[in-house]
């Protein structure tokens, strides 16, 4: 009898996890979200808002959380997960779907080649060091510059320095790659731009040769032709200006719009709210300040 | 001779509208007789029309100067005002200030305004602005532009630098020869 009513009161210190909806309330156990479709007690919320808000969200998470107790469970080492089914709400995306990468010139003779990438290791073992290496990069196992011995070939100029000529020729294959990048990324957006790369490039050419042509002090008049010269036509604006006697009405015209324009700065610049409150109440503009005022004021002080 | 172009008259409207404001639209505007601004050797010339069609007559070589100079342009085309505007700066200057009499010979000598010398200003006038001094006659000696507001003005002490120099009268002396 002791232990019941014991029990009884420990059952009445918390509320029951059973919770009644006249709507049943729908769930996205994915994203552990419960919708309440059910009306909103206008009367209680407007009578005690405070624990009619709480009352309803703990409704909320305690069906979820019944929810989420009724669904599959695994065990592992770390405790005991429920497996969450698939998400029923569709969240729109913050961000624009990426636009897909233009290809590059040898991805593009790949796919017509039907070449496919074989997926390499990135380590290798190096037998000299008894060790794996990365393939390149630092420390990387095609770095030669560590060799400490370089066979000079047969047919080679023996004074010639081996070590050198691989830095050299590392040197011309990097300065390939970077070259072969860039004709790549000006291809790409004149393909975006909607123009044929090959074309676009010949039009900046152009451009380039009628601007250096102007840079010399002659104008490019005593420059030595070039190829195919004559078909480039170098065009320059000249400069126009106005008659020196135009009708005076236009004239004025024409200075009344700048001066419009140059002066909406002058009126768009935050207002001075002191100072336009003065303004009206002196009626006369702006006052003038006497610099002595104040020195008088203090002597008759003293 | 020839007229401003649409950008020359926006950066020489807005070099003049920093002493004279709205006012500018006096000069455009006149009740009396059409005036107009004309360049000519790279100054800026404010002459009736009547006289800048009688000057047409004279080559571009040969044209020295036509009604009232008031500025030039700098070859990375900036505008400097000369002191021969002050005629219409003075007219209609939206800031004043007036220099005591024991100040007007250092102003006209080509130094700035020192604190001690001020003897009038107009109220709420900002920091760098453009303003015209006059003597305590009111007669106008050249322009500058402020080193302080009004307010800070108060408190400086007395051989601080209230208004920068820019033009004054005694470069009708001084500097006779580059003045048109």
């Amino acid at each position: 009898m002791d232990v019941v009513a014991q029990l009884q009161t420990l059952k009445d210190k918390y509320k029951s996890t059973e919770v009644e909806k006249a709507i049943p309330v729908d769930f996205d156990l994915r994203n552990l979200v419960a919708f309440d479709t059910n009306p909103v007690d206008h009367a209680l919320l407007r009578s005690s808002p405070d624990t009619y808000l709480k009352n309803l969200a703990r409704e909320g998470a305690q069906l979820l959380v019944n929810q989420i107790f009724g669904l599959p469970t695994e065990t592992a080492q770390e405790g005991v997960f429920a497996k969450l089914p698939d998400a029923t709400t569709q969240i729109p995306r913050a961000k624009p779907i990426p636009k897909e990468k233009a290809l590059t010139r040898w991805e593009n003779f790949a796919k017509t080649k039907g070449i496919q990438k074989r997926k390499t290791s990135r380590m290798v073992y190096d037998e000299g060091v008894g060790d794996y290496k990365p393939r390149w990069g630092y420390k990387g196992a095609n770095q030669t510059t560590d060799d400490w011995l370089l066979e000079v070939p047969d047919n080679a100029d023996p004074m010639e320095d081996q070590y050198e000529k691989r830095r050299e020729e590392k040197k011309e294959r990097v300065e390939k790659n970077k070259k072969q990048q860039r004709r790549n990324a000006e291809e790409a957006s004149a393909t975006a731009a909607g123009r044929n790369p090959r074309e676009a490039r010949k039009a900046e050419i152009q451009k380039k040769i009628v601007e250096s042509k102007g840079s010399t002090a002659s104008l490019g008049r005593f420059d030595a032709q070039l190829r195919n010269e004559d078909k480039i036509k170098i065009k320059r604006g000249k400069r126009k200006f106005e008659p020196a006697t135009v009708d005076a009405s236009i004239e004025k015209e024409g200075a009344m719009k700048v001066a419009k324009k140059v002066l909406k700065g002058e009126d768009g610049k935050v207002l001075n709210i002191t100072k336009a409150v003065k303004q009206v109440h002196q009626k006369g503009g702006l006052r003038n300040v006497d610099m002595e005022e104040g020195k008088k004021k203090k002597r008759r002080t003293k | 001779m020839r007229p401003l172009t649409e950008e020359e008259t926006k950066i020489f409207f807005e070099k003049l509208a920093k002493y004279i404001g709205r006012n500018i639209v006096h000069l455009i505007d006149r009740p009396d007789e059409p005036y107009c601004f004309r360049l000519q050797r790279d100054r800026v010339f404010y002459v009736s029309e009547a006289i800048m069609k009688r000057a047409t007559c004279v080559g571009r070589d040969n044209l020295l100067s036509l009604g009232v100079c008031f500025g030039k342009f700098t070859k990375t085309l900036k505008f400097k005002l000369h002191i021969t505007a002050l005629e219409y700066l003075a007219q209609y200057a939206k800031y004043k200030i007036w220099v005591k009499p024991s100040g007007e010979m250092p102003f006209l000598y080509g130094n700035h305004v020192l604190k001690a010398h001020l003897g009038r200003i107009t109220e709420d006038t900002p920091e760098h602005q453009g303003v015209v001094i006059y003597s305590m006659g009111d007669v106008p000696l050249g322009f500058g532009v402020t080193a302080r507001s009004t307010q800070d003005c108060r408190k400086l002490d007395p051989s601080a630098i209230c208004v920068f120099h820019q033009a004054d009268v005694g470069e009708y002396l001084r500097d006779e020869e580059h003045l048109t």
